[in-house]
């Protein structure tokens, strides 16, 4: 695809911007974190088993799977940025609420893959009392492959 | 695990580099075999179709590992507050990712000691993944 004479970001893709999803229920799984701590033979008894506490890193499994709300523009798509914050140790078996909204949408021209669409989208995390616990910002560039350019990997 | 206290870290200290070797199995095992993941992370060609060369390896797991790194670096009183992280080169499965860091900043913030590191995520010597981590350390006494 060779770079468009207008942005493919059309009106209907920027009513994404700020629109909150409605909260979802998240489980915080014992299988979820024993499986992740065991993939990266993570010792740290603070996770251990029975102690209850899952390793921050689980938010990747909560935070994983479909985007939600997250329009696609172009067929694929890379992560290039991506921030946590934690508030609080993350408790195996507690009901988080989830709740996603896309921050922004921007062309970018140049670069590996030519032009491309970067979507910026957020989940905050919240316990049933409505503190935070944690919160994942996500930047993904979504691109055309047949686009990129050879020889640069 | 030893521990760190915000006293004895200093500006410029380096954490101990550490390798990891990324497959795609446990690309796959991280996420749960019963999840949906990205088709690249698992088949060399798909990775092939995206430009990458292979299988690609998870962003998120390469997240969890800087996480981890982090959290053993601090110990069992310290606590990961916030990692702020740039993919700047995807990766491939099967080849050597090197964990390296250093302190870039301590300060006293709303009363808590945090201390600022910069963690890279090395592929054949050149960085693919850098982060910025906030991590809260005790203090003495």
């Amino acid at each position: 695809m060779s770079v468009p004479e207008q942005s493919l970001i059309t009106e209907e893709h920027r009513a994404h911007i700020g629109r909150k999803s409605d909260p979802v229920t998240v489980v915080v799984r014992d299988e979820d974190a024993k499986r992740t701590r065991d993939i990266l033979n993570d010792k740290d008894p603070r996770y251990a088993d029975g102690t209850g506490i899952a390793p921050p890193y689980v938010l990747a499994i909560m935070s994983g799977g479909p985007r939600r709300g997250m329009p696609q523009i172009l067929p694929g798509g890379l992560l290039t940025q991506q921030e946590w914050k934690f508030s609080r140790p993350i408790k195996i078996g507690e009901e988080i609420q989830a709740v996603s909204q896309v921050f922004d949408i921007r062309d970018r021209l140049g670069g590996r893959y030519g032009y491309s669409v970067l979507v910026t989208s957020g989940t905050e995390y919240f316990d049933k009392d409505g503190n935070h616990v944690a919160s994942a910002m996500i930047t993904i560039t979504q691109f055309d492959p047949k686009a990129g350019r050879q020889g640069d990997e | 695990m030893s521990q760190r206290y915000y006293e004895d870290t200093n500006v410029d200290d380096e954490l101990e580099p550490l390798e990891r070797t990324p497959t795609t199995d446990m690309a796959i095992d991280f996420f749960g075999r019963d999840n949906p993941t990205n088709p690249a992370f698992s088949d060399i060609e798909a990775g092939k179709r995206l430009g990458v060369g292979g299988a690609l390896v998870p962003g998120l797991m390469k997240l969890a590992w800087m996480t981890q790194y982090v959290g053993d670096w601090a110990g069992l009183e310290g606590a990961v507050r916030n990692l702020r992280v740039a993919y700047r080169r995807p990766d491939v499965a099967d080849r050597p990712l090197v964990l390296a860091g250093r302190v870039v900043d301590k300060r006293v913030e709303d009363g808590k000691p945090i201390v600022e590191l910069e963690v890279v995520m090395l592929a054949d010597g050149q960085p693919s993944t850098r982060a910025n981590v906030q991590v809260e350390l005790p203090q003495r006494g």
